[in-house]
């Protein structure tokens, strides 16, 4: 499938205009220093050096399916090593975002927890730790939701019984209307759009 | 001092032994805190999937906003997620100022406005700069002395930014612990990751990231591991029979907050200020041995 698909310029194009912080791949020099920095490094199929090429090189379906773009842990040590100053995590995040805007869905578990948690973000203000699994979980089927639950019994009952489990419900922060409307906002405003 | 604790979602759950610990040993150093208003949560290291960058910057500016017109005190987080969402917002309008007004143009819709004049603070750098290791050293009645702790700074609290200490080695924590007597063992994992915020979904790529940062802390002789972050705190202590289970290995290894050993060096209640009582793996054992 995704040889089929083949050389296509416009798509660096495509990149630096609606991912945040594309455009700075433009500056990327290809040394690697990134790629050896992931902690994840050993299970992407296409480490960020490459994937900067592979824009470059325009191969759109292998860019927004592939796994790496969602196994960034957020650990900032390429932005601290890249000789380059390119944020690497940013565009990262910023492919991942925008890969799920174009309904490719690489590692569903981190993109289904991501999005849960934006979700209930807007949605309250707040995160509430009990209630976000549980949506997580139940993402996929109801079946798989009751088997993925019970997995995580013993670590819910743990917090629990060491008082580190918020037993009330989340409520929404008082202000949530006005921080909506900001968000409406900054969507509107922002590369590319938010995923619902 | 005055300062803004931003404590942030996960220290009213899973990081509770954080915020119960940090208050009385910083109260005691003098240190008061304030709560910002009607806070709402930092987007942690996740919210990138479903939002986009703006809307995570005005979601912290929006926090920021409202502490600044409450009085402008340093904000601190410290939750390491937090910190570094906060933080970066800073970094990045002053950097470009057009994004200063992007951020403002959204604020207008809640009546908010951010003039980008806040300074964002890790804990550990109002420990170690504001306070600093003498106060701390004089106000310790039970030294935590010959306690071998690996210091675990991990990932957020430092990187990328480097505000209040090296990025490559660290060395804040390691004082800080050295202040409350305890012995900081060398620890080459000290700034490697955890998995952070994707340990969840991703647990099985992940837990391998955390055996090698429990076996480098075992192999320099320490006792128990200290960390700064809710995350690092929960994937580092959670978990451990898991990966038994997974690789065959034995830990069980107590992990604590820099504020809980403080806490109990500074001679106070173990579990209604350490917290002590919260963590799933009990460090008391091995605390009481070197308080006597
Ligand atoms: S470290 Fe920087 S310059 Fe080198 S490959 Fe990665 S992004 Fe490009
Ligand atoms: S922040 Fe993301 S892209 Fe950068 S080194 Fe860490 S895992 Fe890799």
């Amino acid at each position: 499938m995704e040889n089929m698909v083949g050389y296509n310029p416009s798509f660096a194009e495509e990149v630096f205009q609606n991912v945040h912080s594309g455009d700075k791949i433009k500056m990327c020099m290809n040394c690697g220093v990134c790629a050896a920095s992931c902690p994840l490094r050993e299970h992407m199929d296409y480490p960020p050096r490459q994937i900067f090429s592979l824009i470059r090189a325009g191969k759109r379906e292998m860019v927004l399916g592939s796994e790496a773009i969602m196994l960034c842990t957020s650990c900032y040590a390429c932005v601290v090593k890249c000789p380059r100053s390119i944020p690497v995590i940013d565009i990262m995040h910023g492919l991942a975002h925008y890969a799920l805007t174009k309904g490719y869905m690489p590692r569903v578990e981190t993109a289904r927890f991501g999005t849960e948690f934006w979700k209930q973000v807007y949605r309250l203000g707040r995160v509430d730790e009990k209630d976000l699994p549980r949506r997580v979980f139940f993402a996929g089927g109801f079946v798989e939701g009751i088997k993925k639950m019970l997995s995580f019994m013993d670590i819910g009952i743990k917090l629990m019984l060491h008082r580190r489990m918020k037993l009330l419900p989340e409520r929404k922060i008082k202000g949530v209307k006005s921080l909506q409307k900001m968000l409406n906002k900054a969507e509107v405003l922002e590369k590319g759009g938010a995923v619902r | 001092m005055k300062y803004f604790l931003y404590w942030g979602c996960s220290l009213e759950g899973s990081g509770a032994n954080f915020l119960v610990s940090l208050k009385p040993p910083c109260e005691a150093l003098g240190m008061e805190f304030l709560e910002i208003e009607d806070w709402n949560c930092c987007g942690a290291s996740v919210s990138y999937a479903g939002a986009g960058d703006l809307a995570i910057k005005v979601l912290n500016a929006r926090n920021l906003a409202i502490a600044e017109a409450e009085g402008g005190y340093d904000v601190v987080a410290p939750c390491s997620s937090c910190y570094i969402q906060m933080i970066k917002v800073n970094h990045e309008i002053k950097e470009n100022p057009k994004l200063l007004d992007e951020v403002n143009a959204c604020l207008s819709e809640g009546g908010l406005k951010y003039d980008g004049t806040l300074n964002v603070r890790h804990i550990q750098d109002v420990l170690y700069n504001d306070i600093g290791v003498d106060k701390i050293k004089e106000r310790v009645v039970k030294p935590l002395t010959g306690l071998k702790v690996a210091g675990y700074v991990g990932c957020q609290s430092v990187r990328p930014y480097g505000e209040y200490d090296s990025v490559n080695k660290p060395v804040v924590q390691d004082r800080l612990l050295e202040a409350l007597g305890a012995e900081a063992v060398p620890f080459p994992s000290k700034i490697k990751c955890c998995g952070s915020g994707i340990f969840l979904p991703e647990m099985d790529y992940c837990m391998v990231l955390v055996k090698n940062i429990l076996e480098d802390a075992l192999n320099h002789g320490a006792e128990l591991i200290s960390t700064v972050c809710p995350m690092c705190a929960m994937n580092l202590e959670l978990y451990q029979g898991r990966i038994n289970d997974k690789y065959g290995t034995d830990f069980d290894v107590p992990i604590v907050y820099l504020t809980q050993l403080m806490a109990v060096a500074f001679g106070m209640d173990m579990k209604k200020d350490a917290a002590l009582n919260y963590n799933v793996i009990p460090p008391e054992r091995v605390i009481r041995a070197a308080i006597g």
